[in-house]
Formats: structure tokens, C-alpha cells, sequence
């Protein structure tokens, strides 16, 4: 099995001296191609370092990042990332904030149209494409930002809290999206949380995170079926995994 | 409401003149200046003339230089610890304390008034622009490294229009600098323009001329503001500011 994803040893230390911050690590954790694997874990554990480092846009204090076999050193264009705050300008609508991203990689517009418009088709914005961020919900802005960080066909995803701020229901229809776009392109995608269900529902496998500096607690496999709609979610198998998250929460001291 | 105010204002300015008895020389009923002002158009347009030539050239010059300026110093950690501390002293300064040393190097022609009209204009031009390029967030940074789009797509696409609205708040301070400091350098010696002609008058205890020379440097003013306000909103018209406005 080819390892898309490999952490070695990765430990990440900001600042110097006194004021140094542990923030993350060391951890070793392979991800194989096309997994769907969430980084479960309580705030400030380092996550979003985590997701930085995967990227190359943080250089690690030790240990190594390995994408596909070759060392992440400085940032990969070949990974798609949803930043935790989302990355639409305002000065662009929803279409020229995708464009946004195949322009800034020199890729064709013209050549990408098709594409750009079933993406925003697939997560229900084609009626918004010619909106400015500044008039969409913020169900519709993640949706946005979600269509800008995957239109150059990432192979490997990083999203970062995409759903955090939204509410449950609106949460629960862009999930469902999340999943059928997963299951169409299968990338290999490393989903931030904090929401154990959401976690489960979305998981091939779900990596729970100790609090600062975060390591790896426990890997958790999520042997359902796909999709996971609304049966799997109410089946006690389903109830058995929360549950065994939730404990590992409440060891912690966090629930 | 505004409109109805306004009026009120002169209403109660042409009536109080006469009510209380005041003196022509000291103050004149807006009907007066009006009057007045009319029979010397000629003079005061080609006074406002000169001076816009002032306001105009000093502006211009001013956003031809300080915007490479402020890039310049925002993309450069050398030009950072040398020239903008240099900057932020002489911002200090008032600019305006200049005009006599410039109006004796150079007499009393348009240059002297140029630069000082300038000089108001530049430093909050500058200031603003380093502002402006410095401040993009840590998200959009992350964003455009991420997409390995390179210095110069990255500053077309991303940095200049996101510095755009704070460059505009330097812009617009520029825009109410200029006029003010074109009159009070005109104040201090010249032989034409808006601040000489209101001087002159003055001193002639005509202040229905003055209020017209007054009302034409206004206007002045107000042109050069409602210019940079309408290319702000041409150029920026999602930014928040304008939307709301
Ligand atoms: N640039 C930075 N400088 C110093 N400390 C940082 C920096 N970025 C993150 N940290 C610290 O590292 C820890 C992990 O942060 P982060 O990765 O954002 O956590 P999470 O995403 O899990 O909430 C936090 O304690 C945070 O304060
Ligand atoms: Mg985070």
C-alpha cells in the first residue's frame, strides 16, 4: 500500500529560549492515498500547525513530512488548503475567487470553465457564482471556499475547521456535500474537527489528539459503509464509535 | 432635512447681519457676497485657477511619488529600518512652517506653493501606502503561497487589491491637505491665487469678496475630494467603506 502522506518524528516548537512553545509532537502517522482521515483534538492542540507543516508553508523544528515519497520542504502545489479563515477576497465574485486559484497557478480559464461551473454546481452555488462574498451566508462562503481550495484538483486536501462556524443544519447539508465529492474524486483529504460525530461521519479513520502539545492518542479505523447518510449515523455502530471518542475525551478533562 | 438645515443657516446668517445691526465691513449677508462676488468673477475664477493649477500639481506629484515610495519601504526590511523612521520624524514636522523658507529661496511663483502643497500631501500618501502593503493578512499570505503563484502574481492579484482602500484613506487626507495648503502658502507671499486674493481683500475691509474667495476655494476643495471619492468608488467598490456610503 503506497503511503500518500508520511509523518516522521514531526515536532514543532515556536519561538526560542524561555518563551519557547511546544506545540505539536512528535508524531509519526502514515496516511494512505485516498483516506479520509480527522484530526480530532481540543483547541490549541496543533491542528492548524499540523495542517501548515502538511503544506509546506511551516517549516517543521524536527522530523520530516513525506508527500507521495518525496520531502516537503517548501510549499506544495499539489495539495488544495481550506484555511481555517476563509481565503475569498471581496473584491472578486464566487467564480472569480475559484478563478482566483487557477489564475494564481497560470492555469486556463477558458480551458477550466466546465470545471469551475460543476464544482459550483456539486456544492448548489451555481445561482451564487456571480455574488461577492459579502452577500452570502456563511454556509455559502465555506461552500465557496471549498470549490477556490479543490478547482486545481488537489491530490491530497487539508481543511482546516471548514465547517466550524456554522450552524448544525447547515453543518449537516455541506457534510453530505463534503462526502459525495470525496467518494466521486477520492483525494486524500486530513479534515480538522471538533465535532466527534461530524468525525465519524466523514472518516475512513479519525486520529484523536492529546491537548498541547498535541499527540497522537488514538487512531481510530471507522469500519462503515459509505455513504453515510442518515441510517449509518443512527446505527449503534455509529453510537459505539462516539462513544469510544467521547470516553477518550473525557479522560482528558475536556467533556 | 440636511438641504433644509443648510438653508436655515444662510436664512438666519442674511437676517441676523441686519437685526443686529452689524457692520458691512465686519460681515456681509450671503445676498451681498453673492452680488459681489459675481461682479469680480473674472478675477476669482482665474484665481482658482492658479491656485487648482497648485493644488493639482502638488497632489499629483505627491501620488506619483509616495505610492513607488511606500511599496518600496514596505517590501524592503533595509529601506524599513533606514528610511521610514526618517519619514515618520519628518512627518512630525509641520510642513507648512517651510512656506516662508521656500517662498524666499524661490520667490513668489507657483514652484514655492507646488512643494509645499506637495509636502502636505506626500507624508500621508506614504504613511498610508506602508500601511496598506503591510497588512494583508495572514490567511491571504498563507493563500498565495500555497498556490506557488510567485512575487509578482501574488502582488497584482492579491496584495494591490487588498492595499487599495487603506492607500485611498492616505489619498483622501492628501485631498484636504492640498487646498489648505495651497492658500496658507499663498498667504504667505504670493501675487495671485485664492489665499493672496483673500488676504488683499481682507485687508481692504471687504469680506463679502473674502466669503467668495472663500466659497471658491471650497469648492475647490470639495472638487478634488469628489474626485478621489469617485475613483475610489470605481476602483473599490466592494470595500465596505463605499458600500455603505
Ligand atoms: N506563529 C505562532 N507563534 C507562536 N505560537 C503559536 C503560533 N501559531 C500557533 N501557536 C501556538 O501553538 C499552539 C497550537 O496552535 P494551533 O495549531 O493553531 O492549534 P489548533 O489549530 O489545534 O487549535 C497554540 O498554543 C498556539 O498558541
Ligand atoms: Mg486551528
Amino acid at each position: 500500500m503506497s503511503h500518500q502522506i508520511e509523518f516522521s518524528g514531526v515536532k514543532k516548537v515556536f519561538g526560542t529560549g524561555a518563551s519557547a512553545v511546544h506545540a505539536f509532537g512528535p508524531v509519526d502517522l502514515s496516511i494512505a492515498e485516498g483516506e479520509f482521515i480527522s484530526l480530532l483534538g481540543p483547541s490549541g492542540c496543533g491542528k492548524s500547525t499540523l495542517m501548515l507543516m502538511t503544506s509546506g508553508l511551516l517549516e517543521a523544528t524536527e522530523g520530516s513530512v513525506l508527500i507521495g515519497g518525496t520531502k516537503v520542504k517548501g510549499p506544495q502545489t499539489d495539495v488544495g488548503v481550506m484555511f481555517q479563515d476563509n481565503t475569498l477576497v471581496p473584491w472578486r465574485t464566487v467564480r472569480g475567487n475559484v478563478e482566483l486559484q487557477l489564475e494564481m497557478r497560470g492555469m486556463s480559464l477558458s480551458a477550466n470553465k466546465d470545471k469551475v461551473d460543476q464544482l459550483l454546481t456539486s456544492v448548489h452555488m451555481e445561482d451564487f457564482a456571480d455574488r461577492h462574498p459579502y452577500e452570502l451566508s456563511g454556509g455559502m462562503q465555506q461552500r465557496a471556499a471549498f470549490c477556490q481550495a479543490m478547482v486545481h484538483e488537489p491530490k491530497t486536501m487539508l481543511l482546516d475547521e471548514p465547517l466550524g462556524k456554522l450552524d448544525a443544519m447547515t453543518r449537516e447539508r455541506i457534510r453530505s456535500d463534503l462526502q459525495n465529492l470525496w467518494m466521486q474524486e477520492r483525494p486524500t483529504v486530513i479534515f480538522v474537527t471538533h465535532s466527534i460525530e461530524e468525525a465519524i461521519q466523514l472518516s475512513t479513520k479519525v486520529a484523536v489528539i492529546t491537548p498541547r502539545p498535541g499527540t497522537i492518542e488514538r487512531i481510530i479505523d471507522i469500519d462503515l459503509p459509505f455513504p453515510r447518510d442518515f441510517e449509518v449515523k443512527n446505527s449503534p455502530e455509529f453510537a459505539a464509535y462516539v462513544r469510544e471518542t467521547q470516553e477518550i475525551f473525557r479522560g482528558y478533562g475536556v467533556i | 432635512m440636511f438641504i433644509a438645515f443648510f438653508i436655515g443657516f444662510f436664512v438666519f446668517w442674511e437676517y441676523s447681519v441686519i437685526w443686529f445691526d452689524i457692520p458691512r465691513y465686519i460681515l456681509t449677508p450671503p445676498s451681498l457676497i453673492v452680488e459681489k462676488g459675481a461682479a469680480d468673477l473674472d478675477r476669482l475664477l482665474y484665481y482658482t485657477y492658479i491656485t487648482g493649477l497648485e493644488v493639482v500639481l502638488g497632489y499629483s506629484t505627491a501620488v506619483v511619488l509616495a505610492l513607488p515610495l511606500g511599496l518600496a519601504i514596505a517590501f524592503s526590511s533595509i529601506l524599513k529600518r533606514t528610511v521610514y523612521p526618517f519619514i515618520v520624524c519628518i512627518e512630525m514636522v509641520p510642513k507648512i512652517a517651510f512656506a516662508p523658507l521656500f517662498i524666499s529661496w524661490l520667490g513668489f511663483g507657483l514652484l514655492p506653493k507646488v512643494i509645499i502643497v506637495f509636502l502636505v500631501c506626500f507624508f500621508p500618501i506614504v504613511l498610508n501606502a506602508i500601511l496598506a502593503f503591510n497588512s494583508l493578512s495572514e490567511e491571504l499570505t498563507l493563500f498565495s503561497r500555497s498556490t506557488g503563484g510567485g512575487v509578482w502574481r501574488t502582488f497584482i492579484k492579491v496584495r494591490l487589491p487588498a492595499a487599495l482602500p487603506q492607500c485611498f484613506v492616505g489619498f483622501k487626507y492628501a485631498a484636504i491637505n492640498a487646498t489648505v495648503g495651497a492658500a496658507i502658502a499663498e498667504f504667505i507671499g504670493s501675487d495671485e491665487g485664492l489665499g493672496f486674493y483673500i488676504q488683499i481683500v481682507t485687508g481692504n475691509m471687504r469680506p463679502d469678496l473674502a466669503f467668495a474667495g472663500i466659497f471658491f476655494l471650497t469648492l475647490l476643495g470639495l472638487s478634488l475630494f469628489g474626485l478621489v471619492t469617485l475613483a475610489e468608488r470605481l476602483l473599490i467598490p466592494w470595500h465596505i467603506s463605499v458600500r455603505r456610503g
